[in-house]
């Protein structure tokens, strides 16, 4: 009895979602050995564990925290450069910097310290516009930081630091996904890691998060995210706690930057636009604003619906030699949007509230307890 | 005075927190007008006026919420004077709302396990990667027996916002509890309780007094519960002090009486039946001062 509460409990529900995850960790590893690797599972499964970074990453900052925070995609974008700058090898460069002789930069790192400079450079950059921007409010907050992720997508295209961002034109070249395959001595395959290895990333990412959330610093968040002024009065220092979040929420987002980099094998600023922002917001809304589990199952699920099911939309079906009508290039957004506002209008708490995975397993009692309007 | 100047206190060692001529401008209202107040070492002082009178808004100052317009306040001979509210409360101070100001998304025990956070000596790295398990489980313990103490701990795992009423009201009382204060400020903590609850109110305040060894600070609109437990009482009508004393004193004050009557319903009943007539005599001269 005395046990229970001071000792933080393990319980068997937490055990179970354990298992699951490594489960899920198994079957994919399986899977990637037995499935051709040009499934669309592997593709929606590599871009969903890099979205499923990011819209962690802006829960803790708009679902725990509180701050309404719009920058998403700039601070992906300044992963997504310093690793694409840092990794890109020597060899290459003059190739891939072709218009500003070789660039600036003439050495390359491993490819994990390259991604948690990416981290870095994200959240030094969200510290410094921290100092300004964390002192408003709410909607004026989210504008600051949008405006933000503007600026920046601007100045990395600028001609005059082309020397370094290679200006508008696209990095690329630089180690992907694929390249955590193991390839035997003929360059042969030997055993398939490009879907596993973003995954684990990903995973080890999003745990040092929901450890933190569990912590009393986590704890100390949530409060203020209930209540400004009774957290303060508590002694909670909310400058330094919502910054601790953001500049958290932005390192995370670096190495998301990062891993999409990885993913799409080439880097350009004007892809980090604020659709993208608003993409990973939604998954963060139709996840359940408040739940690590949330964002995760709806990240997957809103890139297996874009990339996947739903692309059939976009192309001219005939059914028994009559044409669907409306089908063409672009419907599937039409459908796509459709999806979204039902989602929005009938299931505000998204598709977990604030529940995480080791509360279904808890019965109703508890379950009912997490929801909140 | 001079805002270089920053004298400790009054001089007198037992005197924990010390008010003087503290003023709370808003515009062109005068919320708090040159309020000068002690409270001593293990005193129950009560702030009592009108609806309006600025009560809250001396709580406010107190706490760091607003930085008074003149004036300064000490806590055991230290300025505190324009802190922020988190640094005045862990200097020692802790508070209450008078609207209930609970962490709604949390259970009963993690609302007073956060107000553990600022006694933490761990940092966000050290925390996250569960370097803090030592500290963590004695921040565990202590909610625990205080959760015990004041006889939440059967609803240890509800929702905050779940409990009923008065319950609430006990939660932020042992929410402040947790952050360890020397000095305990109760903004109207018997509000929208019944006279049972009151008084029981009263008596669960005496107990933590003794038991946390506090002083207490606390603005009230039930008479009987201020006159029962208080050792002093300080009325402020318009931001001004009008009167001072022990509740016997105050209550035959002829300008206490005045700013009270007709406004509340236990005052009046309480004030002697012949005072009445002189304290509306009395008013014209107390209201221009």
């Amino acid at each position: 009895m005395n046990n229970q509460l001071t000792k933080k409990k393990i319980d068997s529900a937490t055990i179970l979602s354990a298992v699951i995850v490594v489960c899920l960790y198994v079957a994919v590893f399986i899977a990637e050995q037995l499935i051709a690797p040009t499934s669309m599972l592997f593709t929606v499964l590599k871009k969903g564990a890099t979205y499923a970074l990011v819209a962690v990453s802006m829960n803790l900052c708009n679902g725990f925290t509180g701050i309404f925070s719009l920058g998403q995609a700039g601070f992906m974008l300044l992963g997504a450069y310093t690793y694409g700058i840092l990794t890109l090898p020597v060899a290459e460069r003059v190739n891939v910097y072709q218009y500003y002789g070789g660039g600036l930069v003439q050495f390359t790192l491993p490819w994990f310290v390259a991604m948690l400079l990416g981290g870095l450079v994200a959240a030094l950059f969200a510290f410094l516009i921290g100092l300004p921007v964390l002192r408003l409010k709410s909607d004026y907050l989210a504008i600051a930081t949008l405006g933000f992720a503007e600026i920046i997508r601007a100045i990395f295209q600028w001609d005059k630091l082309g020397p370094i961002t290679n200006g508008s034109n696209m990095l690329r070249l630089f180690p992907n996904f694929n390249d955590f395959n193991i390839r035997g001595a003929d360059g042969q395959v030997t055993v398939y890691l490009s879907t596993l290895v973003p995954l684990l990333i990903a995973g080890a990412c999003i745990g040092i998060i929901v450890m933190l959330i569990n912590s009393t610093f986590g704890r100390a968040l949530k409060a203020i995210r209930d209540d400004e002024i009774a957290a303060e009065a508590m002694g909670i220092r909310l400058a330094s706690h919502k910054r601790l979040a953001f500049c958290i929420s932005s390192f995370f987002a670096g190495i998301g930057g990062a891993m999409l980099a990885m993913y799409q094998s080439t880097v350009q600023a004007k892809g980090f636009t604020t659709a993208m922002t608003y993409e990973i917001l939604l998954i963060v809304v139709i996840g359940g604003i408040g739940s690590v589990t949330g964002s995760c199952i709806s990240s997957f699920l809103f890139v297996a619906a874009s990339e996947w099911w739903l692309r059939f939309l976009d192309q001219k079906q005939m059914i028994g030699g009559f044409e669907v009508p409306l089908l063409r290039n672009g419907f599937r957004l039409v459908v796509f949007s459709i999806i979204i506002m039902i989602v929005v209008l009938f299931f505000r708490q998204g598709i977990m509230g604030t529940r995480e995975l080791p509360d279904l397993f808890r019965g109703r009692r508890k379950a009912k307890g997490g929801a909140k309007s | 005075m001079s805002a270089e100047i920053k004298r400790p206190a009054n001089g007198n060692a037992e005197c924990v927190l010390h008010i003087d001529h503290l003023t709370m401008r808003f515009g062109g209202v005068v919320a708090v007008d040159d309020l000068t107040m002690d409270i001593n070492r293990g005193e129950i002082v009560a702030l009592i006026g009108p609806n309006g009178a600025g009560k809250t808004t001396a709580f406010n100052a107190v706490t760091g919420v607003y930085t008074p317009t003149s004036g300064w306040v000490s806590l055991n001979g230290q300025d505190i004077t324009g802190k922020r509210p988190d640094e005045i409360t862990k200097l020692g101070i802790a508070r209450t709302f008078q609207n209930i100001r609970l962490f709604s998304s949390m259970t009963v025990f993690d609302n007073v396990l956060t107000a553990r956070h600022l006694r933490r000596t761990s940092n966000f790295l050290t925390a996250t990667f569960r370097l803090n398990l030592a500290e963590e489980k004695k921040m565990r313990q202590e909610t625990e027996q205080l959760l015990r103490e004041v006889g939440l701990f059967e609803l240890r795992n509800e929702k905050a916002t779940s409990l009923p009423y008065g319950k609430q009201r006990l939660l932020e009382i042992a929410r402040a509890l947790s952050t360890q204060p020397k000095l305990l400020l109760l903004d109207e903590p018997a509000a929208g309780m019944n006279p049972q609850e009151t008084e029981e109110l009263g008596e669960f305040i005496k107990q933590i007094k003794e038991k946390f060894d506090l002083t207490v600070f606390l603005i009230e609109h039930h008479m009987n519960l201020v006159m029962g437990i208080s050792d002093r009482i300080y009325v402020i009508d318009f931001g001004k002090q009008i009167a001072m004393g022990t509740p016997a004193e105050v209550q035959e004050n002829p300008a206490v009486i005045a700013a009270y009557l007709g406004v509340d319903e236990d005052e009046a009943a309480e004030a002697p039946a012949d005072a009445r007539p002189e304290a509306r005599d009395g008013n014209e001269e107390v209201s221009p001062e």
